[in-house]
């Protein structure tokens, strides 16, 4: 590898690498987008595979898949559940459009700067305020407020 | 004067309901919107309140054509997280079935693009073709479809010598279609002027878009998980990973026949090297905390699945991503600039399980008039729109 755990970001926290050609680590919101700018930009992680949104708890995680070479990094960041909004980074990596979509519809995160967050996933006349990825919805739930006149 | 043409979203002879809401003038697309989650199923919610073992056959369900990509992907996450090593037996199994996989994935894909360019003579004898692989995958795991080879652990059915000559006869017999469809697909004039510059993207695009498969490799771009993340046995097998540089349909329609020759290669190194041994270890049931990563190159291309687990016997999180959706914006940019009579053949052309689409409404955004063509009526047009040029 030509860098070493420290230079990559130098903000970032829990880094892990758990196997050959795998990294993970954890950013402060705050520090997000500068971060994921020096990722794009000087780090050469141009893919993006996918934007993975889970709940865990009060916070919603995000999980950034970014690719280089033999590298996968997964790049970690929380907002919190009850407000969850996040700079866009469709500017950075233009493919992230539909992935911010997904996560707009299935976890409620708003991202700052996309412009198009209507809904890719979820059908016309969804409830504005049921977000099946998250916990509480439990699958019959999702069918009654789905079944709500 | 532009006028708005909804592509889709459904019909059962679609092989995947999807919208596309095309901006025209003229012939020309300008722009291009799409629209999903006519079939989204929630699988990734289904998955977390089913057990490993019961999510192995969610999983297989997520797609007919490429199943054994994603099941291969789930189980290499949770083999991860268990930490355990495969038999080498298994990896090469898995191999073997993924190749196989992707060679009736292309077969079908070849006649699907033959079709949507008015050419039912090639759709026919490729999917004539196609039966042959998935006689031999039937032979190996008793299913055509969702084999259900994989388990975590490794493979539930081995490859016995009894079988050995029967696949490899096949393989032959293979090799000699795709090598006539490749000199066919060079040659022939339908093929060339309805593939040939048409539904181009840039290297550039292609990356700043994140496409993936085929679809990027046709514009020149070696991404092949395969290759830059080895996974199964594509460590230990010698393999070349296909590149075009044309960056148009007919590109992606080489780079597809050549991986269906590099695929018989991989299968015959893999049947003549196939190691001894068991074909799968026992693992527990509940999986430890821990989360990871996998990716698998399915025959559209990089498949990722990402799985998070708390000790219990169920994910926590098991996230998706196809190639399909990858692809989606990639298949935007190209749209734009197309004429309407390509639409088919371009969005057929980064292999969507989505062809065309069968119920467009045409809206004269001056007039207000609305009227309406189905897919026959479309090809048809586009057919026409050709031989007068």
């Amino acid at each position: 590898m030509k860098f070493t755990k420290g230079r990559l970001l130098e903000k970032a926290k829990e880094i892990s690498t758990p196997r050959a050609r795998r990294m993970s680590m954890t950013i402060n919101k705050t520090d997000f987008r500068k971060s994921m700018k020096k990722l794009v930009d000087s780090e050469g992680f141009k893919h993006l595979s996918t934007i993975t949104g889970i709940d865990v708890g009060p916070k919603i995680e995000l999980i950034y898949h970014l690719t280089r070479e033999n590298l996968v990094l997964s790049l970690k960041v929380k907002t919190s559940k009850k407000n969850p909004v996040l700079p866009s980074i469709v500017n950075l990596i233009p493919g992230a459009v539909l992935y911010e979509r997904e996560v707009h519809d299935l976890l409620g995160v708003t991202f700052k700067g996309n412009l198009d967050l209507s809904p890719l996933l979820l059908p016309d006349g969804w409830p504005s305020d049921v977000y099946p990825m998250r916990k509480e919805w439990a699958p019959q739930d999702i069918r009654k407020a789905m079944e709500k006149p | 004067m532009a006028t708005r043409i909804p592509f889709g979203p459904q019909h059962p002879a679609l092989k995947e309901p999807i919208n596309f809401m095309c901006e025209v003038s003229d012939e020309k697309v300008l722009s291009v919107r799409p629209r999903l989650g006519y079939i989204h199923r929630g699988v990734e919610k289904l998955a977390e309140n089913r057990t490993y073992n019961q999510n192995l056959y969610l999983i297989e369900r997520i797609c007919g054509i490429c199943a054994f990509a994603h099941v291969t992907c789930f189980s290499q996450a949770v083999e991860e997280i268990l930490n355990i090593e495969i038999p080498s037996r298994a990896k090469y199994i898995r191999t073997i079935l993924a190749e196989m996989e992707r060679i009736q994935n292309h077969f079908l894909w070849l006649g699907d693009v033959g079709h949507e360019m008015g050419f039912n003579t090639l759709f026919m004898y490729s999917w004539r073709d196609r039966e042959l692989v998935l006689q031999l995958i039937e032979n190996i795991s008793g299913k055509r479809v969702n084999y259900a080879m994989n388990t975590i652990g490794g493979v539930r059915r081995d490859i016995t010598s009894m079988i050995m000559p029967s696949l490899k006869e096949g393989l032959n017999h293979l090799e000699e279609r795709a090598k006539y469809y490749t000199e066919m697909c060079t040659k022939d004039p339908t093929v060339l002027r309805r593939t040939v510059g048409v539904g181009m993207l840039s290297p550039s695009d292609a990356l700043e878009l994140c496409a993936v498969g085929p679809t990027i490799r046709a514009s020149g771009i070696p991404r092949d998980v395969r290759a830059d993340d080895p996974y199964a046995a594509y460590e230990e097998i010698p393999f070349k990973v296909i590149t075009y540089d044309g960056r148009d349909v007919a590109s992606r329609l080489m780079v597809r026949l050549d991986e269906v020759l590099e695929s018989i290669s991989i299968i015959r190194y893999a049947l003549d090297n196939l190691p001894n041994g068991d074909v799968r270890v026992r693992v527990p049931r509940r999986v430890p905390k821990g989360e990871a990563v996998s990716l698998v190159e399915a025959p559209r291309g990089e498949d990722l699945h990402y799985v998070r687990a708390d000790g219990t016997e169920k994910p926590v999180r098991v996230k998706v991503r196809a190639p399909t959706l990858a692809n989606i914006p990639t298949l935007c940019k190209m749209l734009i600039g197309e004429n309407i009579a390509d639409i088919p053949v371009v969005i057929a052309g980064i292999d969507p399980c989505i062809a065309c689409a069968e119920r467009l409404v045409f809206v004269d955004t001056a007039t207000r008039k609305r009227w309406m063509w189905n897919k026959q009526e479309l090809r048809k047009y586009a057919t026409k729109w050709y031989r007068k040029k």
